[in-house]
């Protein structure tokens, strides 16, 4: 047949002259935006997955295989890691410097040699303010972070993986604690990277939430090292499952810088498993110290009160017995002050009587002398009236009385003839004898 | 003799300490002042010590049963 004479080329100048093709200045250094997927490290290269996803129906649009050598591959992974604190790990959105490179055996891949850490950044934050925005609306945001933290919080729901070095650490811490605090714990097992990180500690919540009274609060603690990566927990329904679970959530996943989704939603944000035991191990210490504060107050508050009792009985058993002689000495002063004014008093009252005495004896004088007086007037004027009235005045004025036999003849009818008459006369008496008829 | 009624006190034992101290204080102040009947006052004294000697033994074994507590 013809196919003897047909020209061909071997597949590897077919290669050689894609490889030709491919690798002008066009297809070298070119910034690419893409999305990762089956990252693998392998002898110290780095192989994955770029993909270009339509961003409505998530279909993949666009896919070339993607390769870090080892020799560029430790630092372009610090750099990234530093500025993102993120593994190049699938799902990661990043922004790589690649140049086309066609192998004869491997085929056409990108060969990276640069990464843009802010690009991954950009999207990592839009994503998760895309979150926040919708946790925010659904009004949970904030439910897991209002809870108040029971006291003490000593019963504590461990989700992590098992086994790993951080969930050690953070058990070696929390019961190692020279306060002496009993703590109980339980693993709730997870993993703790990767894609199956929101559905396992999902999970473990749902156990948790089943047994609500046992425990105090959760713990999330990522079991791995400092290499992990955090993008499985960058997820709504985690996010949202923390939120709203009725116990107090203390996550402890991120790295210094970092932080997650949970970080917003959980009601603590420490930065490692052992700063979530150290946290544990504050609330109790506070609520020991809270209670010897207490305890001291109160030793001290009877102390004083004892104290202030005792001096109060103190100042009344120094006083009590001065205080009824000094009550009986007042007793008698009063009565001393009364026996004074009393004879102050008489003094006061007799001296006026004894005034008004001597006023009225005073007034007597007078008024007897004034009395003699008239009463001696009037019997002068009777004296006056008697003498001039008087036998004597009336013989004086030439007057005589006759008596006969002693009794005073009034009518010579009286006198018997021959009688003898006697007839007074103011200075001498005749004796006469009446004519015989 | 006096014809003034002799006061009735309620049995200290049965006064709670706040109370017998009221009452000590009430004492101790009418002693103070005029207030208080002379013929009164030899059975206030007396109800006074009462009331200051059994307020200082509770005291004194409220303090004993304190020190026990907090120990």
């Amino acid at each position: 047949m013809a196919n003897a004479q047909r020209a061909a080329v071997t597949l590897l100048q077919l290669n050689n002259f894609i490889a030709g093709l491919v690798t002008s200045p066009a297809t070298q250094n070119v910034w690419v935006t893409a999305e990762l997927s089956d990252v693998a490290v392998r002898g110290g290269h780095c192989y994955m997955e770029l993909l270009q996803k339509n961003a409505s129906t998530g279909a993949t649009e666009a896919k070339a295989r993607g390769a870090i050598w080892a020799n560029r591959f430790q630092s372009i992974r610090r750099k990234f890691f530093e500025a993102t604190g993120q593994e190049f790990a699938s799902g990661i959105k990043v922004m790589v410097c690649c140049s086309v490179s066609m192998h004869a055996v491997y085929g056409l891949s990108l060969v990276i040699t640069d990464v843009d850490p802010s690009y991954t950044m950009g999207d990592l934050v839009r994503r998760r303010n895309e979150m926040l925005a919708r946790l925010k609306a659904d009004g949970i945001l904030e439910l897991n972070r209002q809870l108040p933290l029971p006291v003490p919080l000593l019963r504590i729901a461990v989700i992590s993986a098992e086994g790993a070095a951080g969930y050690g650490d953070f058990l070696n811490q929390l019961h190692a604690n020279p306060q002496r605090l009993r703590f109980t714990t339980r693993l709730f097992p997870a993993v703790m990277q990767g894609e199956r990180v929101p559905p396992t500690v999902i999970a473990a919540l749902d156990e948790i939430a089943a047994d609500l009274d046992s425990w105090d609060c959760v713990v999330i603690i990522r079991g791995g090292g400092a290499t992990s990566d955090l993008m499985g927990f960058e997820n709504y329904d985690l996010a949202s499952h923390v939120a709203q679970f009725p116990l107090p959530v203390v996550v402890g996943i991120g790295h210094e810088r970092d932080i997650t989704i949970l970080d917003y939603v959980a009601c603590i944000r420490v930065k490692t498993p052992t700063a979530a035991a150290e946290w544990l191990l504050a609330q109790g210490k506070q609520c020991v110290e809270r209670l010897d504060r207490l305890g001291q107050a109160v030793a001290r508050a009877v102390t004083e009160r004892i104290s202030g009792c005792k001096e109060q009985l103190g100042l009344i058993e120094g006083r009590l017995p001065q205080l009824p002689g000094v009550a009986v000495t007042r007793a008698r002063s009063r009565l001393d002050r009364c026996a004074m004014a009393l004879q102050s008093l008489s003094a006061v009252r007799i001296s006026a009587q004894k005034g008004r005495l001597e006023g009225i004896r005073g007034a007597l004088g007078v008024h007897v002398a004034s009395i003699i007086s008239r009463r001696r007037e009037k019997l002068d004027a009777l004296r006056n009236l008697i003498d001039a009235l008087s036998p004597e005045a009336t013989l004086r004025r030439g007057y005589s009385i006759t008596r006969c036999d002693g009794v005073t003849v009034t009518d010579p009818a009286q006198i018997p003839p021959g009688a003898i008459i006697t007839t007074t006369l103011a200075k001498g008496t005749i004796t006469s004898k009446t004519e015989l008829k | 003799m006096s014809t003034t009624n002799q006061p009735a006190f309620i049995p200290v034992a049965e006064l709670s300490y706040s109370k017998a101290l009221a009452e000590l204080e009430s004492i101790v102040q009418r002693m103070q002042s005029d207030n208080l009947d002379i013929d009164l006052l030899a059975a206030y004294t007396r109800r006074a010590t009462e009331l200051l000697t059994e307020c200082r033994r509770r005291l004194v074994a409220t303090e004993e049963e304190i020190k026990t507590i907090i120990q």
